[in-house]
């Protein structure tokens, strides 16, 4: 925490960023914090409870953090392959911000439970890490702690999607939409994903209006597959989405069965490469076409 | 309220047979805003066409359907009938109830039923249509010619003959290609060079012909009408400007014993060279790799070892630190033409799926050369000046055996093609032979003799006529007994075994590419087939255009070729390029995709995805010049208006004219809604 602390202090003082984002405690538990001023940095926090991506304040369309300068950012794992979507997708340049890694055992599935850190208590996304130490950054601090003693081998997601294909379509169907009947296209889930970066999400088109924007299960059922087809290969299993529903529509269980088609077909996960681009954004002579009759 | 015309044809029976016509064009003409709808047998007839007229004259129609075959057929008919009776020809579409309905269905009702939803989606597209207008390019009248053989020699001179300068660009230090090795040329044996060096000399000379020799192209960027190539002028080590190509430094040169390329190693050059006595441009080169003053400084002398050329040259035009030069050229269309050579039966072979012959004992045994080797034997300005003589001793060989289909027709050995010209330039060879050693014996084994073409059976005839003993059956094994090469063959006629005491054998070994034409395929963005060879455009229809526009192929580098078939081929490509540089501009449909600057977000999935390379990148800025954004922008002239950008941009900020959102969204919205 001090390393932390004294590296954002640094990079303040010294002018090297105009601002670190990072975590900071708060009334409900940890929040994103936006420290300025060099004698603020004390306020800077990492422990299980910084769930947050906060890649999301990068994009070019977040003005008013744009207005605040030249930022640094604390990033996990997962936050860094965020970033690397951001780069690799041309929204942001490398040189523009500072990255600071934070070494990560793993997050609670609920933060404001403030529990202690166990196999129960982790969230799912962590129990499929293949990141723990981001390399894509400029700093790296922290330490790792030893691996959980009862770390489920499996992740509660996949095995729920097991249960979900063992399912017959009417069922699945019905399964499916029973959670997005509840959704009520606040768009919270876009706003806070780093990679819905679009200038003009489809979802606000009008001419043509692909899908209707009321709460109806119609267009309930076109935004979501329409938002999982383009998160595919893109999704970097931050867990933000399924965290900002006030619907508590399972989000991470639908992009998680995505992930894993992708992975299937075109071999591809996300990485912090920002030179190996997503299938969504390939055009490749060998992908499978069997499917074209 | 729009006023669509929907015009329903019966295609003779084709349509009308499943598809309820009359009730197609009622059902339609009761759908808001069509203004006219009717139906008729033969709509691309004349009086079909004047039907459609009239009804857009008559009506004041400002759309038209017409409902018939598939739009590859028909939709230019239509669109140019409509734009002479004055309606923007892109207002006018088809709807395919004759390959997607009536051709694949039995059942009458149904049919019709979905000829109707057919018709009905493209009525709704149509109210979306925009006028729309030909993108006009402007057209770089100047060609680039890649290989300066007798292919690209011909497409050249009859470019530049056109009007139109010409950039011909050859890798060697010469333009004549293989068939200024060759001695005489079948089917009517003429004189290679007599025939070639007057052309060749024609390109030196003409006033449109930019020649740059020794020269390879590096890289290409643009595209038809608008191509900007850059070529690497290799250092000769001679200036061109100041060389009057005298030859004294050539006779100077101590390094004599070159194995010459231009004889086919069967005589001897210097390291300053010119490649033979006709060369184009006649101008030497130093051969670094055999040069004594280059290999003294490639091993860190000093001093300088020889630079006898420099010292004998009255004009000072010899530059040991000259150095390869980069030049660009603006051209608007290019043909390639590099033409081909042989495959070779040797042990090591520069493609994975090659093998040679060990059966030949690899190529390893004397006075056992292949067809090119034969020629130069066989030439008056060969190493032996015309008199066939063994390589080995120099004695006059009396018994030949040509062997046909080497490498050729021979999946084993990784080539299932015919090279189509070797039964001939066997027959060729025999006669040659014949007609110089009296008493000699001229042998042809042979699969089959393949001799299509103009006089070209007659030519075969002629040699067994004139004594060569054709065999038919392939060789099973080659090996050295003495001064003699036995053969030991199998007649399939007789069902014999052969064994022959041959004092020389000649293998007909199969045309392949240029070794390294991927490369320069890959720069040109054509495409190749398993071998390397060129493709054309369209095998019957478009046999000298490929798959890149602008980019034309002629010569053996596209398949094997003879003479006659290259120098078709190349005028073929001249004409097509003389007829694109007949207009300033290229005028082109208009359906490319076009960026809305407002919501795209930058992405550039699309650029990605674009298998064209038609997508650019655009600043967009603020009246004070700082920089908002980075977009993408489409270049009209590379897109191919496929539509694999707009199917990929998620926030959908990528449409094709003509093929717009609203539209595909309205047609579908007409059999959903
Ligand atoms: C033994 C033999 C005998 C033959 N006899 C006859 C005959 O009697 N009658 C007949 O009609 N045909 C004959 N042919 C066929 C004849 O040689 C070809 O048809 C003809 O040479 C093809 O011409 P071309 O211009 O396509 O190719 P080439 O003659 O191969 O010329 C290609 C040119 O392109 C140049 N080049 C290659 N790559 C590049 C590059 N990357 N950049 C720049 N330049 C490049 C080469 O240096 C060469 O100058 C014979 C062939 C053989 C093998
Ligand atoms: S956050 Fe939840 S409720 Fe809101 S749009 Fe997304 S899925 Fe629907
Ligand atoms: S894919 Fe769409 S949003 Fe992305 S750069 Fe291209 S046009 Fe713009
Ligand atoms: S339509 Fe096709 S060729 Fe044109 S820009 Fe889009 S992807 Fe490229």
């Amino acid at each position: 925490m001090q390393e932390l602390q004294e590296l954002a202090k640094k990079l303040l003082s010294e002018g090297r960023v105009q601002v670190v984002i990072g975590y900071e405690a708060g009334a409900h538990g940890v929040r994103p914090a936006f420290v300025t001023d060099a004698a603020d940095c004390g306020r800077l926090i990492f422990d299980p409870r910084c769930v947050h991506n906060l890649a999301v304040y990068l994009s070019p369309r977040r003005s008013p953090v744009k207005r605040l300068g030249k930022p640094a950012v604390v990033v996990k794992g997962c936050d860094a392959k965020a970033v690397a979507g951001l780069l690799r997708e041309s929204q942001i340049k490398r040189d523009d911000v500072v990255l600071i890694g934070v070494r990560c055992s793993g997050v609670l599935a609920d933060p404001r439970s403030g529990a202690t850190l166990t196999g129960e208590t982790v969230a799912d996304k962590c129990i499929l890490c293949d990141l723990h130490e981001p390399t894509l950054v400029d700093h790296l601090v922290g330490e790792l702690r030893p691996p959980l003693p009862d770390m489920p081998r499996v992740s509660r997601r996949d095995l729920m999607l097991e249960r979900i294909s063992a399912m017959s379509p009417a069922e699945r169907w019905a399964f499916w939409q029973a959670e997005f009947s509840r959704c009520t296209r606040c768009y919270a889930c876009r706003q806070t994903c780093p990679l819905c970066f679009c200038e003009q999400c489809v979802a606000d088109k009008s001419q043509p209006q692909w899908l209707e924007t009321s709460p109806h299960p119609r267009g309930n059922l076109a935004w979501h597959v329409i938002r999982a087809m383009h998160l595919a290969g893109r999704c970097v299993d931050c867990g933000e989405c399924e965290r900002a529903c006030p619907a508590e529509i399972p989000l991470g269980l639908l992009y998680r069965k995505v992930a894993q088609i992708v992975e299937a077909r075109f071999k591809h996960r996300p990485t912090e490469d920002p030179e190996v681009p997503s299938p969504i954004g390939k055009y490749s002579l060998d992908d499978e076409q069997e499917f074209i009759l | 309220m729009a006023r669509i015309g929907v015009f329903v044809c019966h295609c003779g029976e084709n349509i009308s047979r499943t598809v309820d016509t009359a009730a197609v064009a009622q059902a339609l003409g009761e759908m808001p805003g069509v203004a006219h709808s009717t139906d008729y047998k033969y709509m691309c007839s004349d009086p079909g066409q004047s039907l459609i007229q009239a009804a857009i004259a008559e009506q004041k129609l400002d759309g038209v359907v017409v409902a018939a075959c598939s739009p590859h057929m028909h939709e230019k008919t239509f669109r140019r009938a409509a734009a002479n009776a004055g309606l923007n020809p892109f207002l006018c579409e088809m709807a395919n109830i004759r390959e997607q309905c009536s051709w694949i269905h039995d059942d009458r009702e149904a049919a019709t039923a979905k000829a109707i939803d057919l018709v009905r989606m493209i009525v709704e597209k149509v109210k979306h249509n925009q006028p729309l207008q030909p993108i006009h390019i402007p057209v770089t009248r100047r060609a680039l010619v890649i290989g300066g053989g007798i292919a690209g020699i011909q497409a050249a001179l009859d470019i530049a003959d056109g009007g139109c300068e010409v950039v011909l660009v050859e890798k060697e230090p010469s333009i004549g290609g293989h068939m200024s090795q060759l001695s005489e040329t079948f089917p009517t044996l003429d004189c290679s060079q007599c025939i070639l060096t007057p052309r060749m000399v024609e390109v030196y000379q003409h006033p449109r012909i930019k020649l740059l020799s020794y020269s390879e192209v590096e890289s290409l960027e643009g595209f038809i009408g608008n191509f900007k190539v850059t070529i690497r002028q290799k250092a000769r080590f001679v200036d061109e400007s100041k060389c009057n190509g005298c030859g004294d430094c050539t006779k100077k040169c101590p390094q004599k014993k070159i194995p010459s390329e231009f004889d086919a190693g069967l005589g001897t050059r210097t390291a300053i060279f010119v490649p033979f006595p006709q060369a184009v441009p006649n101008i030497p080169v130093i051969d670094r790799a055999n040069c004594l003053l280059f290999k003294g400084r490639a091993k860190g002398k000093k001093k300088d070892v020889c630079g006898i050329c420099a010292r004998t040259c009255t004009r000072g035009a010899i530059d040991y630190d000259q150095e390869d030069r980069l030049v660009t050229e603006e051209v608007g269309a290019i043909v390639v033409a590099t033409g081909y050579q042989l495959y070779t039966i040797g042990k090591i072979q520069p493609k994975e799926y090659l093998r040679g012959y060990g059966e030949y004992g690899y190529g390893e045994i004397p006075d056992v050369i292949d067809g090119l080797q034969f020629e130069r034997l066989a030439s008056a300005s060969g190493p032996t000046a015309g008199e066939i003589r063994r390589p080995s001793d120099g004695k006059v060989p009396k018994t030949v055996v040509f062997l046909q289909c080497i490498g050729s027709r021979d999946p084993a050995k990784g080539i299932e093609y015919c090279s189509k010209i070797c039964c001939m330039y066997v027959a060729k060879h025999t006669m040659l032979y014949q007609h110089k050693v009296h008493d000699g014996q001229a042998v042809v084994f042979f699969m089959d003799v393949r001799a299509g073409g103009k006089g070209y059976d007659e030519f075969t005839r002629r040699a067994m006529n004139e004594g060569a003993l054709y065999l038919r059956g392939r060789v099973s094994k080659m090996y050295r007994d003495g001064e003699v090469i036995k053969v030991v063959g199998y007649d399939t006629l007789s069902g014999e075994q052969i064994v022959l005491d041959a004092d020389m054998v000649v293998l007909a070994t199969a045309m392949m590419p240029q070794l390294g034409i991927e490369s320069l395929a890959q720069t040109l963005s054509v495409s190749y087939d398993q071998y390397g060879f060129i493709n054309e455009a369209h095998p019957k229809l478009r046999p000298v255009e490929t798959n890149t526009a602008g980019v034309f192929v002629a010569g053996a580098c596209q398949a094997p070729r003879d003479i006659p078939d290259s120098v078709a081929m190349a005028s073929a490509a001249a004409s097509k390029i003389l007829s694109l540089f007949s207009n300033a501009e290229l005028s082109r449909e208009p359906m490319v995709a076009h960026v809305n600057p407002a919501t795209c977000t930058g992405c550039f999935h699309c650029e990605r995805v674009c298998h064209f390379g038609a997508i650019q990148r655009k600043e967009v800025r603020d009246r004070q010049g700082n920089l908002i954004k980075v977009i993408a922008e489409v270049n009209e002239g590379v897109c191919q208006g496929c539509g694999t950008c707009q199917a990929t941009c998620p926030s959908k900020s990528i449409e094709l004219a003509g093929f717009t959102d609203a539209q595909v969204f309205s047609a579908i919205n007409a059999i959903f809604a």
